[in-house]
């Protein structure tokens, strides 16, 4: 296995470098593509580190990722602690699910960026409008994967838990919520991605700091390679929770990853 | 003959008294079992065949209390059984381990479940891994496991409770032949040394005539019972293996009448 992870990475490595020195080719002084639409890497790089000690419209790169990353984590949060327990008692309790589900079945197919304008009436266009859109954003997958979770547990471990005298709380909080946990992490994921997504697009319409505010900006400013460094650390920022929610399976459900050794199953 | 069950005067350890089952509504539902009757004495090893859909597993998950009857009813030394519980323990033809939990979780849940003090449960836990062999895997996850293993897992759990009944739900029939045949072997070993009072289903004749003292054979559905048939106990056979067990005349008589029985309801004679 390591071997072949090696040589996957080196692959991956060596594909990165070559799409970079064909953006530089492409992008040569005297090339076909005008810098002005879209600038060269080396560029793009010396726009990064010099963003990072000298301020773009009002804050440093820093403070600009910071401001991004503390409004969709508090957003994700908030959502997952109003979702998660929300979504399984759905599932455990059916007359709650009849209660909430029809309101949430409205809700849900309108767009989490279609609430922009009414955050942007109540809360005006401060960090609170952008948490609670986020919060939106997050809440959809949260819920239903919470839920969907919850279903996919086998009836059968239900019956086992009962015939060896576990009490129906028992059976929710050690065989429901702790084998649902793969799913639950799905759910992560999608809840993540679902409000990183909304959140740049919240800040490209209501903010005054973060990467979708500094897209925006560069692009009126036609500061081209400010916004591809905006877009670069969107897509790299995203990358990276990801794979941050992938380690905390590791930890939280070591099982999920096990090695099916059986075979005569 | 020997080893047949006398006409007893003790109250049977667990009995299912005229238990009709009706999936969906009653008289346009499904009729699962119709107006079946079985006492299991305390000690004996009752056997149920049947065809397929018969409703034998129904006839378990009944006797488990984890579905509710009908009609009729289930009790235990002459009382009504109640919710399902560890006085009835259950192993699953799917095994039913939890599988966020490791070998010696899913074997001490009972136990924990039950308020069982943490030193018996370790104590019980090594008996239990010593008895099915289980010592090297304490900390494996079920889905590291072979399905033999994992069934082991699965009666080592269900033991460990120290049950009153064992209710087993066709155990072997997800496994291939060789891990099979090992375990029949160490049922029948354990029920030996241990006398448990079991009640097992199974579609495998072979299977019931070396395990059972009774054998239940059930008509197609909707089940009901076609014929007992009692097995001898303390027969030099049936303290081998199955292998030659299945050679032995009184082997071969036996299963040859049971699965005539059976033959009848499969082919809707």
């Amino acid at each position: 296995m390591g071997r072949i992870d090696a040589i996957r990475i080196a692959s991956g490595m060596g594909a990165i470098v070559a799409w970079i020195l064909i953006w530089a080719w492409l992008t040569r002084p005297g090339g076909p593509v005008p810098t002005l639409y879209f600038p060269a890497p080396d560029d793009v790089w010396t726009k990064f580190v010099r963003m990072w000690v000298r301020p773009y419209i009002g804050s440093t790169l820093i403070e600009h990722i910071l401001s991004s990353l503390y409004i969709v984590l508090f957003g994700w949060t908030v959502a997952a602690v109003v979702g998660i327990p929300l979504g399984i008692a759905m599932a455990w309790w059916t007359k709650l699910k009849w209660i909430v589900f029809p309101i949430f079945q409205l809700i849900r197919p309108v767009p989490p960026l279609a609430w922009i304008p009414l955050t942007i009436l109540w809360l005006g266009i401060g960090d609170t409008a952008r948490m609670s859109v986020v919060f939106i954003a997050a809440l959809v997958p949260w819920l239903m994967n919470s839920m969907l979770a919850v279903y996919s547990v086998d009836k059968l471990l239900i019956d086992a838990g009962k015939a060896l005298g576990a009490s129906d709380r028992q059976i929710l909080m050690r065989i429901v919520c702790r084998t649902a946990l793969p799913t639950l992490v799905a759910g992560a994921r999608m809840a993540l991605g679902s409000a990183w997504s909304t959140l740049v697009a919240a800040e490209i319409l209501a903010a005054t700091a973060g990467l979708g505010y500094v897209a925006v900006n560069a692009s009126q400013l036609l500061d081209t390679d400010v916004l591809l460094v905006a877009m670069f650390l969107i897509g790299i920022l995203g990358i990276s929770l990801t794979a941050l929610i992938t380690i905390a399976q590791r930890f939280l459900a070591p099982w999920s990853f096990a090695d099916v050794r059986g075979t005569n199953r | 003959m020997t080893g047949q069950t006398p006409a007893n005067t003790a109250p049977p350890k667990l009995e299912l008294r005229k238990i009709t089952k009706w999936f969906g509504s009653e008289g346009a539902g499904v009729c699962a079992v119709d107006d079946c009757s079985l006492e299991v004495q305390k000690g004996e090893f009752v056997c149920v065949v049947g065809p397929s859909g018969c409703g034998k597993s129904t006839l378990m998950t009944i006797g488990a209390g984890l579905e509710a009857p009908t009609e009729g009813g289930v009790f235990v030394d002459s009382r009504p059984a109640g919710p399902p519980g560890p006085t009835r323990s259950v192993v699953f033809q799917k095994f039913a381990l939890f599988p966020s939990e490791t070998v010696e979780q899913n074997i001490k849940f009972g136990l924990q479940m039950t308020g069982v003090s943490a030193r018996e449960q370790e104590s019980r836990l090594s008996e239990q891994l010593r008895i099915m062999g289980l010592e090297g895997f304490r900390k494996a996850y079920p889905n590291e496991l072979s399905g033999g293993m994992q069934q082991r897992v699965a009666i080592a759990r269900a033991l460990v409770m120290r049950p009153e009944i064992l209710l087993m739900d066709e155990p072997f029939g997800a496994l291939d032949a060789q891990t099979r045949t090992i375990l029949q072997e160490e049922v029948q070993r354990l029920h030996r040394e241990k006398h448990y009072t079991v009640l097992f289903i199974t579609h495998s004749v072979e299977e019931a005539v070396y395990l059972g003292d009774r054998v239940v054979v059930m008509t197609k559905r909707p089940g009901q019972i076609k014929k007992v048939i009692h097995l001898p106990r303390d027969v030099v056979w049936k303290t081998g293996d199955i292998e030659r067990a299945a050679e032995h005349p009184e082997f071969i008589e036996f299963r040859r009448e049971i699965w005539g029985l059976v033959r009848e309801e499969i082919v809707g004679a």
